[in-house]
């Protein structure tokens, strides 16, 4: 196990480190497959984001400037670049994951309900269109542009979803 | 960090089978908990992994695109394409650095009266006839060897090298005559010669080498406008119909020959 830190690594990696980069993609590779696989059904496509991810991590380390976690700022390249691939793909093939939830009986979901609380409920009982659009701003950090690639519908209607979103879970929270 | 995901919930979210919050919360501390990363790590098939690293260290590895070959790529050419290209010596950013130069002067020398117009009209037509000389054979083209050996027509790279080189030429010729006083039919008088020049010195690349055969050509091409600027104070005689007519005639017999002996390229030898 490399004793460097994420941040030591990142610096070496700026300095053309091969090595540290290595380090990098072994222990940061593996949730954004995963965390992507919940973005987009296309593994292919997921791998050529996570491969372009990291030669992006590659090529930009000398801009991070080691403000908040490595792993956010790959996050950060990591979604961006799926944006990227789901703009350039034909919409079809890669949507926003529907979630596989819905094997789940309605007693575990109310059960699971219960475990996490008001949030986790009221963001149960969103719509999937206003879930994947507070998923998208609020989860992933996008802005609203980005949120409207992503999700494949006009920035307006991000607004707008974002809105009655935000409405919804006021009204059932408070 | 003290809070930790349950295992059982990091299996549920690796299967998929947690509500949107849950995988929220999981995603937000996995984020920042190296300890959870490490559990998840198992999860991704470490063939998938190291296939997708793979990929990851030939792109680093390739080495870095030019600025012309980006520009060319963005013009929808095929990748091997504008590699070949961009590889030419009078693509070369330097190359156009010296060219913009030369122009330049020539400009000035415009600008400053007398016969300036006529050394204009020498310098602008050279320009591709020496930029389409040093696009290929053996003297200036570092990639001859492995072009020759390459299972790629030589005629074909030849005849994309030397379109890329007229068509920049021509437009840096351009630019170039639009700064300079000179206005009406003379303005556009180099562009014959320049192609018909461009033709024979490919045509006489197919028995010497390039840069001779441009050099043969260019030093025929001083001689005959420089004894025109010694002889006639008035307009260069190369904008005359006559003139022009017979630098035609010279770039059609020029690409006869060049059609008729193509095959030279082939082999590689074009000395």
């Amino acid at each position: 196990m490399d004793p460097r830190t994420d941040a030591e690594a990142l610096e070496a990696v700026a300095t053309d480190d091969r090595d540290a980069l290595r380090v990098l993609y072994d222990r940061h590779a593996p949730w954004l497959v995963l965390r992507l696989r919940r973005r987009c059904g296309d593994p292919d496509l997921v791998d050529e984001v996570v491969q372009d991810t990291f030669v992006a991590v590659w090529r930009s380390a000398k801009s991070y400037h080691g403000a908040g976690d490595v792993g956010a700022w790959i996050w950060g390249i990591g979604v961006r670049r799926l944006i990227d691939h789901l703009r350039r793909t034909p919409a079809p093939t890669a949507e926003l994951e529907e979630p596989r939830t819905a094997a789940a009986s309605a007693e575990e979901e109310a059960l699971r309900g219960v475990e996490y609380g008001d949030v986790g409920v009221a963001l149960g009982r969103l719509s999937p269109e206003l879930r994947a659009v507070v998923q998208a701003t609020v989860l992933d950090g996008l802005t609203t542009r980005e949120a409207s690639k992503l999700l494949r519908i006009p920035s307006g209607t991000v607004k707008t979803r974002m809105m009655r979103a935000r409405a919804q879970l006021r009204e059932e929270l408070v | 960090m003290s809070w930790h995901v349950e295992p059982t919930h990091l299996l549920a979210y690796v299967d998929g089978n947690v509500d949107h919050a849950t995988a929220a919360s999981i995603e937000a501390h996995v984020i920042a908990c190296a300890d959870c990363r490490g559990l998840l790590a198992p999860a991704v098939d470490r063939e998938r992994l190291d296939r997708v690293w793979a990929e990851v260290v030939d792109t680093v590895d390739a080495p870095a695109v030019g600025v012309v070959e980006r520009l060319l790529r963005r013009l929808g050419l095929r990748d091997a394409d504008a590699r070949l290209l961009a590889a030419t010596p009078s693509l070369r950013l330097s190359w156009f650095a010296a060219v913009i130069g030369v122009l330049a002067f020539g400009v000035l020398a415009a600008h400053a009266g007398g016969n300036g117009d006529s050394a204009f009209l020498l310098v602008a037509p050279v320009v591709p006839v020496v930029g389409v000389a040093a696009a290929f054979g053996p003297g200036m083209d570092p990639a001859y060897e492995i072009a020759v050996a390459a299972p790629y027509r030589a005629l074909r790279l030849l005849l994309a090298r030397t379109v890329a080189v007229v068509a920049s030429s021509l437009l840096l010729g351009g630019l170039a005559t639009a700064l300079t006083p000179i206005s009406g039919w003379a303005a556009v008088a180099w562009l014959v010669p320049a192609l018909a020049m461009t033709s024979v010195t490919l045509a006489l690349a197919t028995r010497w080498e390039p840069l001779h055969a441009a050099g043969a050509v260019t030093s025929a091409w001083f001689v005959l406008v420089l004894a025109d600027a010694r002889a006639a104070q008035s307009r260069a005689v190369v904008a005359e119909p006559g003139v022009q007519l017979a630098f035609v005639i010279a770039a059609a017999v020029a690409l006869a020959v060049l059609a008729a002996r193509r095959s030279t390229f082939e082999t590689g030898s074009t000395r």
